[in-house]
């Protein structure tokens, strides 16, 4: 491990050398943008390209800790309700404004009204007022203790944009897209590109002093199809690709002009039993099915090995939070017999297992479940419906048994809360154990991290306990691009935060 | 001609109304709305948080009040505007319309290019070398999917070759060289394919005009065998080519959504289809009432161009 940061710290001085400034980057992406308000959009293509344009208060960064963003430094008071941030002085919207703490007021108010439509309104459901005491003090109170309330903050499409723009053009931010980011907007043709270039005077700089972003601008282009994206990058059209297929990821690996970035993300994927009906409301049934499947025959043979690791834990496939010792770790046949011959089906029984047809890694996990769920009896019955089908069934929980997930973003709290707490419509087993819920909401509350982790891990061994869903894999998503593209880091939120100090050789 | 033509159009009028009213309704029983599209799963969104959404899009009004407020402003040349990007429809029509318009018209151009010689050798060579080359295009034409002719293209010409681009598009406006290049390789896709029924119709339909009496006189009257073949049987041949082009131009005109999403064109299919996806109504109802509209005039237009190959043909 020693070795490895030495090797580390070794490559990222050497890195530092080269940075060369100038150039445009042609990303591949998958799909346009829908939309452009960032306040307005939850789509993950929106985000993708908005990241770049505008700042958030705080930010992540590669490894999923909090920097500081727009905001240089932050306090909260003892009681934990009142969060006060200073802002970084000097920093300019791409139209010249300088940048007022009203501003900051004004986005996050207009996330938090129902007239803007946003789908994050919920992530500030807590707080009570956002003002602005003078041109670079915010103030956020809270009508109760919230931790997350940073990881909320840093979320990529949770921007702050100019209260002026936003006025002048009837609160419509679909066509004024004016930020402070490193990369100001240009012009998009849908369909065709999205182009930006650099702000020259954005505030960011490299740990030597000099200006950020390296690259003069990106020019995104669309290729809905995963193999044209693909060729594209090998044809030299474009020097950069997203959402790289998981059967590409080797023969791309090999390829000597390309590199590959990429892993694990910031999701899980489960089956989830809905715990009211029979016979998965008996705990020794979700037992025996979580002992019956082999997690790791999923990732190799759905995933092509590529698309994912293994869930060691629950929902959170990573850091502090992270629980790895699952009892289900290893796959014990013996004793799924032995739990369904209790729970009172020895010769098993059948399960209905509905699944979204239009997502691969979602889809063809069930094969596996179901050869592996043969084994101790239980006969399954795949149902597939396209995911504007599924969707909204699996959000009322009309299923007996499905497999999906969500991704996450900073905070073990959107992993946890969101999943196991009842008041949660993302709770979609229907879970329910009491103490597990009063953990979760002293987690919002409590602000010292090895208080925290000491609640999630008594949390996640509850829930691994009453077995709601099988936690199977977290998916990995990969980057590729031409040797040329230098600096790029893989977020494992799918961000692509990394542009900003991203080159070309 | 004129009254044939106005009588037409004014016909055109309860079937584009019945498109109009089908798309609405088949769009509503679709499961699912553009407010599970936008929040998706990872807001975590309360149930009465949705309904609050579906109500400020208008989506709790009844059927026949959304219909009516969407059809009066239709009337008044007012698409409307997407729900997920706030872009109007009409705007976007009018950037993906040239597109799918210029890659009928090449992918029509490259099918008569291939399709008219070939079909004539092949009816004037019948047992020939050229006719067994000509039958086995024209099957090869019928079953194989363009979207696999297009991989196999894509191979050889960007990747093996790299003459041409693989995928993307440059408006005509801003580099007409580059424009053309983008559209090759979409165009040969469709054209080709299609080439094959068009040459297999041309050639039986050849044949059977050669046949005929006229022709017969025709050379018995010491024309030579050039004059026969074009001015006499391949105008008379050409009638049945004529009706596939139309059909298959007012098809292409919906948007070739494979060809067009491998190719990564902004053509109109490829709007549809996301409209559709995100649920976004305005879009969908927009786009298909435009291509209904699209096909009828050209449906018009090649029944026009009939009495223009037959002088026989007349409409009143």
């Amino acid at each position: 491990m020693k070795k490895l940061g030495v090797l580390l710290a070794l490559t990222l001085g050497a890195l530092a050398m080269g940075q060369k400034p100038g150039g445009i980057l042609r990303a591949g992406m998958q799909t346009d943008p829908v939309g452009l308000d960032p306040h307005t959009t939850n789509a993950t293509a929106s985000r993708n390209v908005l990241e770049n344009i505008y700042d958030t208060l705080v930010m992540l960064d590669s490894r999923g800790r909090i920097v500081p963003g727009l905001a240089q430094s932050w306090s909260v008071s003892p009681d934990g309700l009142t969060w006060t941030f200073r802002l970084r002085p000097g920093v300019t919207f791409h139209n010249g404004d300088p940048l007022k703490a009203s501003d900051v007021a004004f986005s996050i108010n207009r996330i938090k009204d129902p007239a803007t439509k946003s789908p994050r309104a919920n992530d500030f459901a807590l707080v009570r007022s956002v003002t602005a005491p003078n041109d670079s003090t915010v103030v956020i109170t809270l009508s109760q203790p919230f931790t997350p309330l940073l990881a909320k903050l840093a979320f990529s499409t949770n921007v702050i944009v100019s209260e002026k723009v936003a006025r002048e053009n009837g609160n419509d931010l679909n066509k004024a897209i004016i930020g402070t980011g490193p990369f100001r907007f240009v012009e998009y043709i849908p369909q065709t590109r999205l182009v930006v270039r650099k702000w020259d005077r954005y505030w960011q700089k490299d740990n030597q002093g000099r200006p950020l972003p390296y690259l003069d601008g990106i020019t995104y282009t669309f290729y809905p199809d995963p193999a044209a994206r693909t060729t594209a990058l090998r044809a030299g059209a474009v020097d950069w690709i997203e959402y790289v297929p998981a059967a590409d990821v080797r023969p791309l690996k090999a390829d000597r002009n390309l590199t590959v970035a990429g892993g694990p993300s910031a999701n899980f994927r489960a089956l989830y039993f809905n715990t009211t009906r029979e016979p998965y409301n008996n705990l020794k049934v979700r037992q025996a099915i979580a002992y019956a499947i082999d997690k790791k025959a999923i990732v190799d043979l759905a995933l092509f090995g590529t698309g994912g690791i293994v869930a060691r834990g629950t929902t959170i496939p990573s850091g502090a939070y992270a629980y790895t010792h699952s009892p289900y770790n290893t796959r014990d046949v013996a004793k799924a017999r032995q739990l369904l011959a209790e729970a009172g089906f020895p010769n098993g029984f059948t399960m209905n297992l509905y699944v979204t047809s239009t997502y691969d890694f979602l889809r063809t996990p069930a094969d596996v479940i179901r050869d592996n769920l043969a084994e101790v009896g239980i006969r399954v019955n795949i149902q597939a419906e396209d995911w504007n089908v599924y969707l909204p069934k699996a959000l009322r929980s009309e299923f007996d048994v499905t497999l999906l997930g969500t991704s996450g973003q900073a905070d073990p709290d959107d992993y946890l809360f969101n999943t196991f707490h009842p008041s949660s419509a993302l709770n979609l087993s229907k879970y329910r154990n009491d103490r597990v819920t009063q953990l979760l909401e002293q987690g919002r509350r409590v602000a010292s991290q090895a208080e925290r982790q000491r609640i999630y891990t008594q949390v996640q061994e509850l829930v691994l306990q009453d077995s709601p869903m099988v936690f199977l894999f977290h998916s990995a998503q990969y980057e590729a691009m031409h040797r040329r593209v230098q600096g790029f880091l893989h977020f494992p939120n799918t961000s692509y935060l990394a542009f900003r100090y991203t080159w070309l050789q | 001609m004129l009254g044939y033509v106005v009588h037409r159009l004014v016909a055109a009028i309860p079937t584009l109304l019945g498109v109009a009213i089908l798309t609405f309704l088949l769009m509503r029983a679709v499961p699912g709305d553009v407010v599970t599209s936008l929040v998706g799963l990872e807001a975590n969104v309360s149930p009465e948080r949705m309904a609050e959404l579906r109500r400020l899009f208008g989506l709790d009004l009844p059927l026949h009040v959304q219909f009516g407020q969407w059809l009066g402003a239709v009337l008044q040349g007012d698409f409307g505007s997407s729900l997920r990007t706030g872009r109007e429809v009409s705007q976007d029509l009018a950037l993906r319309f040239p597109v799918t318009l210029q890659l009928t018209l090449m992918s029509l151009l490259t099918a008569l290019l291939v399709a008219v010689p070939l079909g004539v050798l092949a009816a004037i060579r019948r047992g020939g070398l050229v006719d067994y080359f000509a039958s086995l295009f024209a099957i090869l034409g019928l079953s194989v999917p363009g979207f696999f002719l297009a991989l196999l293209l894509i191979l050889l010409f960007a990747l093996a070759l790299g003459w041409l681009p693989p995928a993307g598009f440059v408006p005509f406006t801003e580099n007409p060289g580059e424009n053309l290049r983008h559209m090759i390789l979409p165009a040969l896709s469709l054209g080709l394919i299609l080439a094959g029924a068009v040459t297999r119709i041309l050639r039986s339909s050849m044949l059977e005009v050669l046949s005929r009496d006229y022709i017969r006189t025709a050379r018995a009257k010491g024309l030579s065998e050039r004059v026969v073949i074009f001015r006499h049987a391949l105008r008379n041949a050409l009638i049945p080519v004529v009706t596939v082009i139309g059909i298959q131009f007012g098809s292409l005109l919906g948007g070739a959504v494979i060809i067009e999403q491998v190719f990564s064109l902004p053509g109109v299919g490829r709007f549809a289809l996301e409209g559709i996806n995100l649920r976004d109504y305005p879009v969908v109802q927009g786009t298909v009432l435009f291509v209904a509209t699209a096909a009828v005039l050209v449906n018009l237009l090649v029944d026009l161009l009939y009495s223009l190959i037959d002088p026989r043909i007349r409409y009143e």
